[in-house]
């Protein structure tokens, strides 16, 4: 037992060096919230996380609010704004029904326009090759296997393919982006609809697996052949390739904001709860991008922080859009009729 | 054990009143309560966890171990527990065969053969290793490993071996043979520095003795050490296993998933704790949540059996070779 002292030394050292850092980290916390008057904090999509950090300097600014956010993907968000650890959620997929109800009384605000961006790694092909839905559908589902194959040689008759084989590159995590893309193949694909469905996460036929859009970005990065998909903004600092999407009137189009907007503008008529599906618009938006998807913010009904949370979300549906915050980072300021029913949602909120 | 050294210190200790006697009450009340807490909390986790699983064990009962499928879509929900069984069994097992001979070595070349400058440092090394976070781990099994066994060791295997079901055409990167080699990277210094510990704990008068009868330091390792430190090894084993098979945010970065039974390594798979990890936050219904805590509830139970039978082959072995269990502790 000689060594009993020296534990007892070192034990007493950790807890000190604890303390301290608690210590820190308190007065830190404490010297925050004191700088400005209210606290709003946040937690959930990675996807909407950029557009957020963004409004923290001019949501400061219009009413000096400290806004903090915590991008810890949707699903975290739906659970944190459900054990109502933070002031509003965040998810890019609209809520399930079993998540309403454990929610309790939460609202869901559509808040931000975005597109997913199909990514891919194969040297010897062209930035923005020709995709249509079904052929995606059936590389999804395993049927397609290789570049060289006939579906896509139809689409690019131009570009000569390699015979390498193609890899799928999917989330393993629920994750909206994921929603987003299912949602889209179901809407293009019967099979797909009926053996796989749409959802956060789906029992994917082929492909790897990787957590968070990074795991993805990195799987197809390292993987010769591999398709991949995540949100544009992060294709795009990633510096992958991604698909020129062919839409339902037969043109090929890129995720840029003309054909976020034309999708957006779409499908007008929002559910009891305020979601909205603008997956492969008809006919008459020929510029339309067809994987394109809203994303929500969920606040709960009644709340003691409801002034407050009123006066940030109306400035994030309205100022919020403008260019200056939202035009880098490849989103779209929302169309007018969503905002109509956004505005109409956040004066529900009470205390 | 303790209770025999008391009885026999007993007599020789001097009577010194009430003071001694205060301290080891609070010894025996602290040392006790510490006891208690963590039985208290065993029980409360398995409880809670069969609390939890509760919609899909009423739902699924027992069909839910050997079925194969895991579909969370609303409306096509199905689940069950098989292939994620077989992925924490296939990867945990072969981590701990990957890593029980290099541990071992790792062990008797710091005791017995690195130069005496090289120890301190080695030793040092192998412990960092341990203290390495899974996730960066993970990161690590992503970026550099995944690729270079991709690139270079699964080709070779694949030529070499291919006739064995095991090592099959080429994967992704991510795959269960990845996982298993990160898998070994994070139970290999524990297994090497417990085992470490035993061999430095073997008397000298035993390891010279035999020296001293003309054995080679091979036969002296064998005949010696060995027999001397293989409960302490075992329980070593054991707890790196442990470790394997609950080992869950590494494992969900490298392996890729899917969900079937398949016996390429080089393939994507899944294992329990990595399903629990990937899924859990934001499981879209009660359903999903639920059979992701029954899938918590069925590694509580696997990892409870492989541990109790692992304690019994120790045992039975330590009989059979007449050597007192803790005799140098």
């Amino acid at each position: 037992m000689p060594k009993l002292g020296s534990l007892i030394r070192i034990s007493a050292v950790v807890a000190a060096a604890a303390l301290l850092a608690v210590a820190v980290v308190g007065t830190a916390g404490a010297s925050r919230a004191s700088h400005n008057g209210t606290t709003i904090t946040g937690a959930g999509s990675s996807f909407v996380s950029p557009l957020v950090a963004q409004w923290v300097a001019g949501i400061g600014a219009a009413y000096g609010y400290e806004l903090q956010y915590s991008p810890i993907g949707s699903g975290g968000g739906i659970a944190a704004i459900t054990g109502r650890t933070v002031d509003f959620g965040a998810s890019d997929a609209p809520l399930t029904s079993d998540q309403f109800n454990a929610c309790n009384g939460c609202l869901q605000i559509p808040w931000a326009l975005g597109a997913t961006a199909i990514m891919f790694n194969e040297p010897s092909v062209p930035n923005l090759l020709h995709m249509d839905g079904p052929t995606l559908a059936s590389i999804f589902m395993g049927q397609i296997k290789t570049w060289n194959d006939p579906a896509i040689k139809k689409l690019n008759p131009k570009v000569s393919l390699p015979s390498t084989a193609i890899t799928v590159a999917h989330r393993s995590d629920n994750s909206g982006t994921t929603y987003n893309l299912t949602d889209y193949l179901s809407h293009v694909s019967p099979a797909w609809q009926a053996q796989f469905g749409t959802a956060v996460a789906v029992n994917w036929p082929v492909g790897v697996g990787a957590k968070g859009s990074s795991g993805v970005a990195g799987v197809v990065a390292s993987t010769q052949g591999a398709i991949g998909y995540a949100d544009v903004a992060f294709a795009l600092k990633n510096h992958l390739k991604y698909f020129a999407m062919k839409n339902a009137s037969g043109f090929f189009t890129t995720p840029g904001s003309r054909g976020i907007l034309a999708a957006a503008s779409s499908d007008q008529k929002p559910d009891a709860n305020n979601a909205l599906s603008i997956v492969n618009p008809p006919k008459k938006y020929p510029v339309a991008y067809p994987i394109s998807t809203f994303t929500y913010v969920i606040v709960p009904q009644q709340t003691a922080k409801a002034a407050d949370l009123r006066k940030f979300l109306f400035w994030a549906v309205t100022k919020g859009q403008a260019g200056q915050y939202t035009a880098a980072l490849r989103f779209v300021p929302i169309p007018k009729s969503v905002l109509v029913v956004a505005e109409k949602t956040i004066a529900k909120i009470h205390s | 054990m303790s209770s025999v050294d008391a009885a026999a210190e007993a007599p020789r200790r001097p009577f010194t009143g009430r003071r001694v006697r205060f301290g080891d009450l609070v010894l025996q009340l602290v040392a006790g309560a510490a006891a208690l807490a963590t039985t208290v909390l065993v029980g409360l986790i398995i409880w809670k966890v069969i609390d939890g699983a509760r919609l899909s064990l009423s739902k699924y009962g027992l069909g839910f171990v050997t079925r194969i499928a895991w579909n969370p879509v609303p409306g096509h929900e199905l689940y069950g527990a098989a292939s994620f069984l077989f992925g924490t069994a296939v990867t945990s097992f072969s981590a701990l065969l990957l890593a029980t001979p290099l541990a071992i070595g790792i062990a008797l070349f710091l005791t017995e053969l690195a130069p005496r400058p090289l120890q301190a440092p080695v030793t040092a090394l192998v412990e960092t290793l341990a203290a390495i976070p899974s996730v960066v781990i993970g990161l690590w099994g992503i970026l550099v490993l995944g690729p270079a066994l991709r690139d270079h060791v699964e080709p070779t295997l694949h030529s070499v071996l291919g006739f064995i079901p095991l090592f099959g055409p080429k994967g992704a990167g991510p795959s269960v043979f990845t996982a298993i080699v990160v898998l070994t990277i994070m139970i290999l210094p524990i297994v090497a520095s417990i085992s470490r510990e035993l061999f430095l704990g073997v008397p000298h008068e035993l390891k010279e003795g035999a020296l001293a009868l003309g054995t080679t330091r091979w036969e002296m390792v064998r005949g010696v050490m060995f027999p001397y430190a293989r409960g302490g090894i075992a329980a070593a084993l054991i707890l790196g296993f442990g470790r394997a098979i609950g080992e869950a945010i590494a494992v969900t970065q490298v392996i890729g998933g899917g969900v079937f039974i398949h016996w390429n390594l080089f393939g994507t798979g899944d294992t329990l704790g990595a399903k629990i990890a990937a899924s859990y936050q934001g499981a879209s219904t009660n359903l999903q949540a639920s059979s992701l805590i029954y899938l918590g509830l069925i590694l509580l139970v696997f990892s409870l059996i492989v541990n109790l039978a692992a304690q019994w082959v120790v045992r039975r072995s330590a009989r059979k070779h007449g050597i007192v269990r803790g005799g140098r502790a």
